[in-house]
This record gives structure tokens, sequence and C-alpha cells, in this order.
């Protein structure tokens, strides 16, 4: 019984647990209030796989089982972004999003987003995974529900660096250009500013301390670069998903912020943060 | 004399559906200008859209103009006349649609199929999604390229000011709505041209078409899949419709910078619908526009229209599905190209200023999965229905009608007490209370105040009561370990 009250208080410390308690709900949100469709089985699909997935790399390797909740959260994040008909695309997603974990690492670290290189290697060897910007639509109270969501997770992981570095970037120069320079009206810049695939990519995608630089400097360096790409592709070139191959072809460089600015790689459920 | 350009909504109060345009609209001297919802072909191959605009212009032709923002000059070959009925074409096969079911009678053992397909496809009119200006060419205006184009006379405008533009339309006697060249700006600033479109009363042949104006079809080549609505909200009052008839070779497209939601489909309705379902589908509409926080472009129909395709194109069919020939009629280049798959989605949006702050900018998704806005209703069966089987219909049947009124309660908000008779009894009240009830669980939370913002309540408390409870332990630890 003692044993079980220790490993709860120990558990409960863990902030991967907020964060699978946030992305379902946005989940649940999403297929309640916003008319998702319930693809119940393709959702079943992604968790499934991700876990089993999981489970048997940390069976091979690490035997460290309690990743198993970080397959959830990739899990849950490809039940939010990756949409396809097909189940097998799914499973597929999956298993390439926790394999890469396990696959392609460097200096102790995996290099991409597990959610991310899941969607874009979906979308690039099928013909049937894509994802909706649009699908969360603009709101004010978006951004009170990611929003704060995301600051509750990001002080628990101080990596709440990343968020604002990227919001203040990207949200200054979208401004300059679309109301100082063009001239639309600041409720066009607050429409694209408060798009829900935009936030949850600012909260949750690129703040996931397994794959952003480790040093606080680097992070801030490596955000203000990710946020003036994604402004340049999306006002100039008007790549509507932007976001995510962005993400996906910066990752690579993190090893090398953290070649430059060392720092001791970021541990859950540690004690020190 | 100055010629007045008159408001859209003054204009388009036939009822019906809200009058929309893409752009707004300029009278000449007063002219009586009467448009109904615009409709728009929207064609996305590679980096090249092709955009067919309706136009059903009803005034006196001379009045007739048009501006529509486009990304770069165009040539002539780029333009072409449309066959008008190429619109209704699409409308009749894509429209919202009511089916009919006849039940059998359970006490008849050998019974036949009494299935008829009967669609009401909702009629849906174009709005105009062009705003028609056009007057003498001025300084700081340069004439990019001029065409004549059967009875158009076009004009590829190109402006580095919008005050310049604005001079130039006034010039030639078009008063500009004063909201008009704060829109005008953006575009210019962003490079775009305008193509202007009047009417060359010389070669206009009043008896073809019914005197309805031949629509316009435009190729551009350009990364931005999107259609500039604000353009057409300059002088327009309130909410404007268009339908959009989008073509792609991937699959479903959608709205990417809006939300793209589906309209309810496959509901059980009651029989005396049947006559009336223009005017239901239009307050379902209208509910579920406001429900949604106005703020959402929504999906009627999406369906694989390949040729070549052996499987259903719709189901039930209202109108056929689009063939090689409406292909061509609707501006699809890869027409001939019989291994390529064509796919058709027909979305709905109901704009305001207040409510899209931003253009419609349009995605391509593999999304192959067929939808269609469905409403069905069933015939009770006839005949004597007093065997075992007989009772135990009626009784199902009673029930399945509480549900259909229930049904358009929920999705049209109609008083469904003025129907008393259709359940054949006395459970009208009870049936009311409960659809009311299901609306208003915790009244002072839910409480409809502003539509869609209603959605967002609960998650707001709940996100709340997650953040107290985050920063009441915070604040417990940290005076423990100050202890």
């Amino acid at each position: 019984m003692k044993t079980l009250i220790r490993v709860f208080k120990h558990e409960i410390n863990d902030p991967r647990y907020f964060q699978i308690i946030f992305l379902g709900s946005f989940l649940l949100f999403g297929i309640s209030y916003l008319d998702w469709d319930a693809n119940v089985l393709t959702y079943s699909v992604f968790i499934a796989t991700a876990l089993i997935t999981q489970v048997l790399f940390a069976f091979f390797t690490t035997k460290n089982y309690a990743s198993i909740k970080s397959g959830m959260i990739t899990a849950l994040g490809l039940c939010l972004l990756l949409k396809t008909g097909e189940l097998w695309v799914a499973s597929l997603g999956a298993f390439v999003a926790i394999s890469s974990k396990y696959i392609l690492r460097l200096r102790g670290k995996h290099i991409f987003n597990p959610a991310n290189i899941g969607i874009i290697v979906s979308i690039l060897l099928t013909n049937q995974a894509w994802i909706s910007p649009g699908q969360w639509g603009s709101s004010m109270l978006l951004w009170f529900f990611i929003g704060a969501a995301g600051l509750m997770m990001l002080l628990k992981v101080s990596r709440l660096d990343t968020t604002i570095a990227f919001f203040l970037t990207f949200g200054l120069l979208l401004f300059i250009r679309s109301v100082v320079y063009l001239g639309w009206e600041p409720e066009v810049w607050w429409h694209q500013m408060s798009n829900g695939t935009l936030l949850l990519f600012a909260f949750f995608m690129i703040t996931d301390p397994m794959t952003i630089p480790n040093h606080a400097k680097a992070r801030i360096i490596w955000s203000i670069g990710l946020a003036i790409t994604l402004f340049v592709a999306s006002s100039f070139f008007y790549i509507q998903t932007a976001a995510i191959w962005i993400l996906f072809f910066i990752s690579p460089f993190t090893p090398l912020f953290d070649q430059f600015f060392q720092q001791k790689k970021y541990e859950w459920n540690t004690l020190n943060k | 004399m100055k010629k007045i350009i008159l408001s859209m909504m003054a204009i388009c109060s036939i009822g019906q559906l809200a009058k929309a345009f893409c752009g707004f609209y300029v009278a000449k001297a007063g002219a009586e200008l009467y448009n109904h919802k615009s409709e728009v072909i929207l064609v996305r191959d590679g980096d090249q859209t092709f955009i067919t605009m309706s136009n059903d212009f009803e005034g006196d032709v001379k009045d007739f103009a048009m501006v529509v923002p486009i990304p770069n000059v165009i040539s002539r070959k780029d333009i072409q006349i449309a066959d008008r009925s190429i619109f209704s074409k699409l409308d009749a096969y894509s429209a919202p649609r009511l089916v009919e079911y006849y039940d059998d009678n359970p006490c008849i053992i050998d019974f036949e199929e009494n299935f008829i397909n009967e669609a009401g496809g909702m009629q849906t009119r174009m709005l105009n999604p062009l705003t028609a200006m056009t007057s003498g060419i001025t300084h700081q205006v340069k004439i990019e390229a001029k065409y004549n184009v059967e009875e158009y006379e076009i004009l590829i405008l190109s402006a580095k000011k919008s005050s310049g533009l604005k001079n130039w339309l006034l010039e030639n006697d078009y008063k500009i709505p004063a909201k008009a060249e704060k829109v005008l700006e953006p575009y210019i600033k962003s490079g775009l041209k305008f193509f202007v479109v009047k009417v060359d009363l010389n070669k206009y042949n009043s008896e073809a078409n019914d005197g309805f104006l031949r629509p316009l079809q435009i190729k551009v080549k350009t990364d931005k899949f999107m259609l500039p609505i604000r353009l057409g909200m300059a002088n327009s009052v309130g909410e404007q419709d268009m339908i959009v008839y989008a073509f792609s070779k991937k699959g479903r497209v959608e709205c990417s910078n809006y939300r793209t939601v589906k309209m309810p489909t496959g509901n059980n309705i009651p029989t005396f619908i049947k006559p009336k379902f223009g005017s239901f589908y239009k307050d379902v509409f209208k509910k579920k526009h406001k429900k949604e926080g106005k703020d959402v472009v929504f999906l009627e129909y999406a369906w694989n229209v390949t040729p070549s395709w052996s499987g259903m194109k719709c189901d039930p069919c209202v109108g056929n599905p689009p063939k090689q020939k409406e292909f061509i009629m609707a501006g699809v280049p890869w027409y001939e190209n019989t291994t390529s798959q064509t796919y058709f989605t027909r979305l709905h949006v109901r704009y305001s200023l207040k409510n899209f702050p931003e253009d419609l900018f349009f995605i391509e998704t593999p999304n192959k999965e067929h939808y269609q806005a469905r409403y069905v209703i069933r015939h009770p069966a006839k005949g004597d229905l007093s065997c075992d089987r007989g009772v135990e219909y009626l009784e199902a049947l009673r029930k399945r009608r509480m549900e259909e009124l229930n049904s358009i309660a929920s999705l049209a908000n109609w008083d469904i007490r003025k129907y008393p008779d259709y359940v054949e009894s006395g459970k009208i009240k009870s049936v009311v209370n409960e659809s009311e009830n299901k609306e208003n669980i915790l009244p002072f939370i839910f409480k409809d105040n502003n539509g869609g913002n209603r959605r967002y309540q609960p998650l707001m408390v709940v996100t709340f009561i997650l953040l107290s409870v985050y920063l009441l332990n915070a604040f417990v630890r940290r005076l423990r370990s100050a202890k």
C-alpha cells in the first residue's frame, strides 16, 4: 500500500498525464462541439498501434515502460491532426511516429517530434493522408482553452520560452505585413493568430522537450527561426500546411544547437526541473 | 449626374436565401439591380484555378459592370464565356435533397418494393461573385490589357493606389461605397490586378439566354487557391450567400482558414414537409449557421464524379451527375485524360463583414469520402393493419412520427405544436417539453446568448476549474517549502 502511494505521488508529478488529459479533452471537444467526424475506429488504430509499438521497442531496448505515456501523447496528437480514410495509413503513421524515436536518434535524443514525422511520412508515402488547417476555426476562446492548457503544461516542463518566442516573432511579422503594410484590418490579423491549428502547433508541438534544443537560448533562436520561416512560407508562398513541414525540416538542426549550446537533456518526471 | 451604387441588400429582398456576391455592385443612374445569391465554379489543377462566375443580373444590361481582383494579368485565351446551364445542372446534381419511402404493409405477406425516389432539390441561386465597376481610365491606373470577348468588354487594370482606382471609377460617374477604397488597398498592395467587365451593347443579343447575361470563366495561375469575398462585402449591410462548386483531381475541397462543417443529413422528417422542403431547408441552414457561430463554411455535397468510375455518382440522383460535357462547360482542363480522377464538392457559405474578416482560402485534400445533405420522409403503410405485426408496426410508427417531429424542432426550430394530429396522440406536449429540456440542461451556463460562443462555455468552466486546482496546488506547495 505504501509503495502504491509512493508510486502515485511520484507519478502525479509527471506532466505527461496532464498532456494526455488535455489532448484527450481537445479531441472530445472537437467531436462534440466542432462537428468533427468521430472516427472511433481510426482513433483506436492510432492508439493501439502507437502503444504496441512503444511497448515492443521498450522491451527490446531500454525496458523503460513509463515511455508508454509518451506513446499515448503521440497517438492523441495523431488523432487530432492526421486525417485519413484508411486504417492502414493510420497504423503506418503511428508506427513511423513511435519507431522514429528509437531509430532516428543523435546524442541520446530523438531528432523528430514523433507525431510530426508520423504525419509527414503518411502524407508523403500514401495519397490517403492529410491535415485540415481549418478544423478548429479561429476564436479568442481557443486561446483561452488551448492557451490555458498549454500554459499549464509548459510551466510544468519549463518550456514556455519556445512558445513565447514563436508567437512574438510570428505575430509581429504577420502584423507588420498584414496590417501595417497591406492595410488589412486588425481583425484579419487576429483571425489568423487565433487559428486553432496554429495554437495547437505552438503550444503542443514545438514544445516537446525531447525534440527541441536543451539550452534556453538555443530554443529561443530555434523558435525565432521557425517563426520567420513559417511567416515567409505562409505569407509569400501560400503554403497552408507549412507549419508541420517546417518543423520537420528544422528538427535535424536541433542536435546542432545542442552541440553549440551545451545543456543537460530534459528528463521526464525528475525532481530537478 | 452621379450614378449611385445601390446596396445589394436594399434591392435583393425577394426573401429566399440572403443575397451574396463576391464583389460590390455598381449601378448606373440608380438602376434597379436585382440579384440573388452568387454561384461560383472553382476548378483547381496544380497551380491553376478556373473560376466561372454566374450572373443573375436582371436589370438593364448597360448598367451592368463587374470587378474581380485577380493575381496577375491574364491573356485573352484565359477568358471564356460559359454556358449558363452549367450552374443549374450542378445545382440540380448536388443540392440538398428530400427522398421519400413508402412503408410496406406488414400484414401483406407478398409485398413489392414500394420505393420511390423523389427528390426536391434546394434551389440555389447564384449571387454574382463579382462586383462591377467600370469607368474610364485615368492616371495611376494602368490598363494592362483590353479584350472584347463576344458581348463583353473586358479591361485588366492595375493600380498603384486605391485612391487612384477610386478616382478612375469616380470619373466615370460611379460613386463607390466609402468602405470599398479601404478594401481595395490590400489587394493593390498585394500586387493584384482588377478584372473589369461591362457589356458591349452592340454585340449583346438579348434574345439569347432569356435576357440573362452569360457567365464568364477565367483561368488564373496562382499559388493562392482562394476567393476574394471581402470586396463583395464592401457595400452590403448584412449576410450574403454563396455556393461554390469545386472540382479537384485529388479529393474533397475544403476551406482552410474557416471551419468546414457538414450540414445535418439522414434525418427522418415528417411527411408534411414535402411541399415545404425549400423553406424547411432554409430554416435548417439558418439555425445551423447560427449555432456554429456564423463563421463557418458548410459542406452540402462531396462525391467522386470520375466518368470512368463505375460506382453510383449520386444516391438518390436529383439531377444527372456531371459528365465530360459538363466538365468542359465548367472549365475542367483534364476532361480528356481518362486516368484522371475528378472529385466534386459543393460548399455553401453565408458570410458577413463581421464574421468573415479574411477572404476564403481553400485546400484540396485526398478525402474521397462521399457526403450529401439528404432528408427522408416515410409514408405510412396503407391498408388493413389489424394483424399482430400491424399493431406492432403502428406503435413503432407512432414513435417514429414523434421522432420526426422532434427532428424538425431541433433542426429548424419549427413549432411542432402546429401539427397536433401528426402523431395521433396526446403526446405532443411531452414531445415539446423533451425537446426544450434537452437544450436547457444548465440554463445559466447554456444560455444561448450569442449562438456560437455557447459551445465554448462548458469548456471555459472546465478549464477554469483545472487552472484553479493547479494554482491552488502550486500555492500550497510553495507554502510548504517556505516552512
